[in-house]
């Protein structure tokens, strides 16, 4: 060795000093050169001189670069290193800006979650009722009625309709109809304890040649074909017969109607518009063998051939209402009547058909299975999706053109020692890349820990697809995507900065592409405060309805279900139960003034007695069987007149009306002594039975309440002294109610020791009519907040920026005498502008859409200036919060700090 | 002196050639194995041998290992299983172009 280490030393040092420092290219051109001095040495040479031959040979500094260079280019030609540079770049860049990084992470992880939760909700439930094989040529029939005031869109139809349509239109392959009584009470042969089933449902046998739902047990072509037969779903087979020796056992319904079980099916899944337990045949229902078109209370679907043409069948039914329907309401109406007249003064009996496929989505009609879903909330949902992604994305496209300045001066580095504008996109986007797949990741977590949240709120049973490669594959294009699709317009943006402007210091980009960004600022301060004045709606529409002064008092009465199951003990029950002190009084009746499962109650067309029946004087009529304690035990106000007493005998022929149909029979001013009729049974054919028309006085008028949602009237309503044992209510005092339930139950279990005792309370059951709107309303809010949240964070990132850019100019202020309040209101003021211009965009698209959205209550509250003003004030304050401890760190700081350095 | 235009194309196929006779080299001994062997008429520039060594690298033809002598780091550089593999191939199809150029150019190789 003739080098020594200092001759090493000194090359090393003045090769780097030359500009050779890239890594694996510096160490193996020293030790070359270092080779090379020795060999020139070995020739005599001293080594200061044998270096410099060696230098010469490699053509000084500018030859010694170029080897670099070339070495440099060929390494990063290929793809993989360059990814790899890439990356490693992106990953030091975002550590360095760890509060940009977060805030862009943390609001895109947000929204993507908030995203794939809501994409899916509405997934789950567009698939509904899909899983039936012939789904698409599965079609229910609809009617509407129309006689004067009275309006009836039902989702249900007669009960002869299905025979008929068969045998009048070769398009219909098979028909199935439901008929639904309620819940029953369940049991064993043998077992003394009852079991209440609340999804019971009378069907045809011909179900399970519609519907696909697979029978484990039993032949589908014979189960429900005869009288007293039931299939009844796995869940129930199990729960009484955990042997699985369900079929051809016998079963007990509401202690008095023994049933074999024919079938045992599958569970029927979640997403279907009707889920049934227990199907009981039609066979042996009167109601179901009568020839009347005019009652409608059988769900009908009908199964078309393939190829038939729902449409033109539709066109058909006009004609098929005339000759089975026409003759009939002929019988009932009397002499004179005839379809033709019926149509032509603007009444309307029309059957429509709507797909299966439609109908957890589409319909909302009297008689449907509950739980129907609803298009707008699809609608209303993926509008939300889109915007919290929307705002989720402007934050971080904000944060990088904002941030551009800063990264000018690396862009023109980068460019002088040789970038080329790819290079510049390829790490602009491959930064958004790594933090969109990173958000993804996050999102993840997050959807999966809120999901139990939202089912709960939302009352579905949704998970994420883990096992799906589908989910996986979308998630990651998704990522990638709007990676891309965020960094395009920064990448672009930045790359094009030409070197020589951004290293002179000519550029300052931060304030100049701020008419993009103060746009999309107003943009995701339009959506916030649209969802603001959205929820407020909701909110304020909610409570109006819930405490509305709905006429009765629902607070503080205790409904029991199932008295019926007491049998003949009922009223003994109530004697009973009434002996206890904090219970003021009670009623036995069919229909308490909220929607339950077993309820009865009467639609029939009565008429004032003495008048010509035409269809202007019949009026639709609810009747409901109720004892003398009804509506003191209610809280419902009499107007005129007196309730039905024991006092009169005569009573069981009187009737009490509300006011409305006191004003549509024409009975007012003077309603009392005014008397009723209708028919009250059919002939054998279906047409009333003329013997059976009965006349009814009135002996008193209650003043209007609510028994229906609020998005009704309130319609014509009248009530019967009538043993009914439905359900029962008692009103109590509010302070002793432990004390009423326990008392309450022991009455009950003293009479019927093996009955299910189960209750509920008024204002409870009456809020739940509005669940679903309370759902809406609840999970809007969230979503809306969370907007809201990621809105914010972007506007805070940029506040942070904007102040950081400023330091200097707010040093100088200081320096020259500003206070500190007038620098928070600088800084404060352009993003107040904005804000502004943002409510002016959003109010009135709010209003419009409130406008839409009320149009369905009939009630609706007053949405007064102050929502509005409410609204934007809100999304002001929480900006200017946000805002605001930006500004105040930045005015408060000392300005020597700021301007002594650099 | 050979001009450098002239072994441009034929670098790869020395480089091949000579790490398959010689095992584990350096840079620098390669220039000067390549200097010996031609009679001092080819002097591979630094400039050109060390991108074509790193672009072979990654191509996959060579591997190398770093060995500390003192205070330099020095870089060997052998043939891969890939790399050994063509060897042949490319000297044929150098010894190929020199047949046809001769006959283009019309001169006999002596």
């Amino acid at each position: 060795m003739l080098l020594t280490a200092d001759h090493i030393d000194y090359i090393i040092k003045d090769v780097q000093y030359r500009g050779i420092v890239a890594e694996g290219v510096g160490d193996e051109l020293i030790d070359h050169i270092c080779s090379a001095t020795e060999a020139e040495m070995q020739k005599g040479l001293r080594f200061l001189d044998a270096y410099h031959t060696v230098l010469r040979s490699f053509g000084q500094t500018s030859g010694l670069r170029d080897t670099q260079k070339q070495v440099l280019l060929c390494y990063h030609s290929t793809a993989k290193n360059m990814i790899k540079n890439y990356f490693t770049i992106a990953i030091r860049n975002l550590k360095k800006h760890r509060f940009y990084t977060f805030i862009n992470v943390a609001g895109l992880a947000t929204g993507v979650a908030a995203c794939m939760i809501i994409v899916l909700f509405v997934l789950s439930e567009l698939s509904f009722d899909k899983h039936h094989e012939k789904a698409n040529r599965i079609y229910r029939v609809n009617s509407e009625i129309k006689f004067g005031e009275t309006h009836y869109k039902l989702a249900q139809c007669s009960a002869p309709l299905v025979n008929d349509m068969l045998q009048e239109f070769p398009e219909v392959e098979a028909g199935v109809r439901f008929r639904s009584r309620g819940s029953y009470l369940v049991k064993k042969n043998d077992a003394a304890e009852n079991i209440k089933e609340e999804n019971v449902i009378w069907t045809d046998s011909s179900f399970f040649q519609v519907f696909t739902v697979p029978l484990l047990q039993g032949n589908a072509n014979k189960a429900l074909s005869e009288p007293k037969t039931v299939c009844i779903s796995k869940k129930v087979s199990d729960k009484f017969f955990p042997n699985n020796d369900a079929l051809g056992q016998t079963l007990i319904l509401d202690n008095n109607y023994t049933v074999k079980i024919t079938g045992v099916f599958d569970n029927m899944p979640e997403s279907s518009h009707f889920n049934f337990d227990i199907l009981i045949s039609l066979t042996d229902m009167d109601e179901a063998q009568s020839p009347s078109h005019l009652s409608n209370n059988f769900n009908t679907y009908l199964l078309l051939h393939e190829g038939s043409d729902a449409v033109a069948l539709e066109s058909k039914f006009p004609a098929f209402v005339k000759k089975y329907v026409g003759p009939q309401a002929a019988l009932a109406v009397g002499e004179g009547f005839s379809m033709e007249k019926f149509i032509a003064s603007g009444n309307k009996f029309e059957y429509t058909l709507i797909p299966l496929l439609d109908i957890h989505l589409h319909s909302d009609l009297g008689g449907d299975f509950a739980g129907n879903g609803n298009i707008t909330y699809v609608y209303l949902f993926s509008a939300i999706a889109l915007f919290i992604l929307v705002i989720a994305c402007i934050n971080f496209m904000n944060l990088s053109t904002a941030r551009s300045s800063n990264r000018a001066k690396e862009v023109g580095v980068r460019k002088v020692m040789g970038s080329l504008r790819p290079h510049l996109v390829g790490q602009f986007l491959s930064e958004s890349v790594l933090i969109s797949l990173f958000s993804f990741l996050l999102a993840l977590m997050i959807a999966y820990i809120s999901l139990p949240v939202f089912n709960m709120l939302s009352q579905k049973n949704l998970s994420l697809p883990w096992s799906s490669p589908l989910f996986y594959g979308i998630l990651l294009t998704a990522a990638f995507a709007i990676g891309l699709l965020a960094g395009l317009y920064p990448s672009f943006f930045l790359s094009a900065f030409k070197p020589i402007n951004v290293l002179k210091g000519n550029l300052s980009l931060g304030m100049k592409s701020g008419a993009v960004r103060s746009s999309l600022v107003v943009f995701q301060f339009v959506i916030s405060i649209f969802l603001i004045i959205g929820t407020l709606t909701i909110y304020r529409q909610l409570n109006y309805i819930q405490n509305k002064k709905i006429g009765f008092e629902k607070d503080q009465v205790i409904v029991i279900h199932d008295v019926y199951a007491l049998n003949k003990t009922a009223q003994a029950f109530k004697e009973d139960v009434l002996k206890n002190s904090s219970i003021e009084s009670g009623t036995l009746s069919g229909f308490l003034p909220v929607r339950s499962a077993s309820s009865w109650r009467n639609d029939n067309t009565y008429w004032p007695e003495g008048v010509p029946l035409t269809d202007e004087t019949m009026i639709g009529l609810q009747t409901w069987s109720v004892d003398y304690d009804y509506i003191k035990t209610l809280g419902i106000k009499l107007k005129e007149g007196r309730f039905l007493s024991p006092d009169f005998l005569s009573d069981s022929t009187a009737l009490v009306i509300n006011e409305s149909a006191a004003k549509r029979f024409g009975f007012m001013p003077n309603p009392i002594g005014k008397k009723i009729v209708g028919y009250t049974d059919n002939l054998p054919n279906g047409a009333p039975d003329p013997a059976s028309l009965r006349g009814r006085t009135v002996v008193g008028v209650v003043e209007d309440f609510h028994f229906e949602s609020l998005k009704e009237n309130i319609t014509p309503l009248a009530f019967f002294l009538e043993k009914n044992y439905g359900s029962a209510a008692f009103r109590f005092q509010a302070k002793h109610t432990q004390d009423v339930i326990q008392s309450i139950e022991a009455s009950w279990k003293k009479l019927a020791p093996t009955q299910p005792f189960s209750y509920s309370f008024l204002d409870e059951d009456f809020a739940s009519m509005y669940k679903n709107e309370q759902r809406l309303g609840e999970t809007f809010g969230v979503f809306a907040a969370l907007a809201i949240i990621i809105a914010c964070l972007g506007l805070f990132a940029l506040t942070a920026f904007t102040a950081e850019q400023r330091t200097k100019e707010i040093g100088i202020r200081k320096v020259l005498g500003a206070s500190v309040s007038s620098i928070v209101l600088l800084l404060s003021k352009e993003f107040g502008k904005l804000i502004f211009i943002a409510f002016v965009l959003a109010a009135p698209l709010a209003w419009y859409a409130i406008q839409w959205w009320l149009k369905d209550y009939t009630y609706k509250v007053e949405i007064g200036v102050l929502v509005y003003v409410f609204a934007g004030v809100f999304a002001f304050m929480v900006a200017w919060l946000t805002m605001g401890y930006q500004s105040i760190k930045a005015a408060r700081s000392n300005p020597v700090k700021s301007l002594r350095s650099e | 002196m050979h001009s450098t235009e002239l072994l441009k194309g034929t670098l790869q196929t020395i480089i091949l050639k000579i790490l398959a006779d010689h095992g584990r080299m350096y840079g620098y001994e390669i220039t000067q194995r390549v200097k010996e062997l031609s009679g001092g008429t080819i002097l591979l520039t630094e400039g050109a041998l060390y991108p074509t060594l790193h672009k072979m690298e990654a191509e996959g033809f060579l591997q190398t290992e770093t060995q500390n002598i003192g205070k330099r780091v020095r870089k060997y550089y052998t043939l891969t299983a890939e790399g050994s593999s063509v060897v042949a191939e490319k000297v044929n199809e150098f010894i190929a172009f020199i047949k046809t150029m001769s006959t283009v150019l019309n001169v006999a190789i002596a």
